[in-house]
């Protein structure tokens, strides 16, 4: 049976049309268990009508993210490679599993890892949504990137606009002619739309706004709050290893504290240990833990949740001080003329390590500025100490700064 | 790169406390403590001083005293250049 969204419309460089029009040839020249590099979203996009089809074992990823060690990985693993319709066989030969998704975590910790799911486990949108054109400007294959894609062929009325990464400058002109009315993106995303051509991403007829894939601070939920007036502004949680597990719709930075150890059937029970998150999720991959150490870090500030960064990368110890470069980013993000900062620990003499910073401006501010703001709001050891100013938001395929 | 002179330190000296609303004494005597001239503010100066010279310094090297003056912080990042 045809998928629900099979006659959702997809708009992506060299096609527009529906899911359905994508045609089957492609599943006919595909191996039962795949690992495909993509170049762009239409192939992405055959892949994903080939898993439709529930006959396949399949792994979507960006081209450049198969690198050959991670490819040999793959093979070894019993899946075959395909790269521009040359097919690489797997080395080890095993009957496939149709049906499964596999996905690959973000590697920011090492080689990337494979994560088990399936198009229903992907499929994290209900029934009774309105009628959208959602903007995908995610990496071929991300959780993210899933998210947006299942739902574009599960439910009817869904339609996508995908954008490649060399589209990232021009996407709004392209959204406006595709009546784009909901856009997911990380902060970093919005950040740098919102720097390049803010006029052309206000004019957008926005009813959804979603933010996620790296912490989401109340300055950029503010500005898309202001920007977009009749709009819901969200901000989800989700990574291939717990799935979508937190979604708030209230305009603000976290979560309710109350939401913390809350059991509801269906829905991700949500701990904080040792400041760092823990969820349990109906949603997560296979094989992932019950409850799973997410590695971000969480911190409890009048009555909200605040989920600020990673533990192993936030830390900068600065003389035995502990200084927190999420907050410190945070602060920065505050300040009215910064459009974008990015904050890491230096090594330093004496102390051992100093909070530095590189900071995007949209306005004026001089150094000076930025260090006394800070110094207003921060202990002494966690205010920057050295500040690079750079001319542009530096973005990744991931559509996130640091990983 | 080549080294920084100790004028060059000088200035950046006064851009650290600058940075911090503390003035640079004309008097290279002066102690550190009065002017509130502490090991973070220490840290950032050799931090310049890197980034100027494109080199780390070496702390580990011998001849580390005792630094109480702003005569001391001068001498003491002006040998330390080439440690």
């Amino acid at each position: 049976m045809a998928p629900a969204g099979a006659d959702n419309r997809i708009i992506t460089r060299g096609f527009t049309g529906t899911w359905a029009e994508l045609g089957r040839q492609f599943e006919d020249t595909l191996p039962p268990a795949a690992a495909i590099a993509v170049r762009d979203n239409l192939e992405a996009a055959r892949a994903v009508w080939a898993a439709a089809s529930g006959e396949h074992e399949l792994l979507v990823a960006s081209g450049t993210r198969l690198t050959p060690e991670l490819s040999e990985d793959l093979r070894g693993a019993g899946l075959a490679i395909v790269r521009q319709g040359e097919v690489e066989p797997p080395l080890t030969e095993r009957a496939a599993d149709p049906g499964r998704v596999w996905l690959l975590t973000s590697g920011s910790t090492g080689r990337p890892k494979r994560v088990a799911h399936t198009l229903e486990s992907l499929t994290t949108v209900g029934q009774g949504q309105p009628p959208r054109v959602w903007l995908c400007p995610y990496a071929h294959g991300a959780y993210a990137w899933w998210q947006v894609v299942t739902l574009g062929i599960s439910l009817p009325g869904q339609d996508i606009l995908f954008v490649e990464p060399d589209e990232l400058d021009t996407w709004p002109a392209a959204a406006l002619e595709a009546g784009v009315s909901a856009a997911s993106g990380t902060p970093t995303f919005w950040r740098q739309a919102l720097y390049r051509d803010p006029e052309s991403v206000a004019a957008l007829p926005l009813e959804q706004v979603t933010l996620g894939g790296e912490p989401v601070d109340q300055a950029i939920l503010t500005r898309l709050t202001e920007m977009f007036p009749d709009a819901r502004v969200s901000w989800i949680y989700a990574s291939s290893e717990a799935g979508a597990t937190i979604a708030v719709h209230d305009g603000l930075a976290g979560f309710p504290e109350e939401w913390l150890g809350v059991e509801k059937p269906g829905r991700a029970t949500l701990f904080v240990e040792d400041g760092e998150l823990l969820i349990a999720s109906p949603k997560r991959g296979e094989g992932i833990p019950e409850v799973l150490r997410t590695g971000d870090r969480a911190e409890v500030v009048d009555g909200r949740v605040l989920i600020t960064g990673r533990m192993a990368s936030d830390e900068i110890n600065v003389g035995g001080a502990k200084a927190s470069a999420s907050a410190v980013r945070d602060v920065l993000q505050s300040h009215p003329a910064v459009a974008w900062a990015s904050v890491k620990g230096r090594k330093a003499p004496i102390v051992g390590s100093m909070v530095t910073a590189e900071v995007v401006l949209d306005g004026e501010a001089t150094e000076a500025e930025l260090v006394a703001w800070c110094a207003e709001r921060l202990p002494d050891y966690s205010v920057p100490r050295r500040l690079r100013f750079l001319d542009q938001i530096p973005i990744k395929e991931t559509l996130k700064s640091d990983v | 790169m080549s080294a920084v002179s100790r004028e060059q330190i000088r200035t950046m000296m006064a851009e650290v406390l600058s940075a911090q609303g503390k003035e640079m004494p004309t008097d290279d005597s002066t102690e550190l403590e009065g002017i509130g001239f502490r090991s973070l503010d220490f840290s950032e100066l050799a931090l310049r001083v890197e980034d100027e010279t494109g080199e780390e310094l070496n702390f580990d090297a011998p001849g580390l005293r005792q630094i109480r003056t702003v005569t001391d912080v001068l001498d003491f990042l002006e040998q330390l250049q080439g440690a």
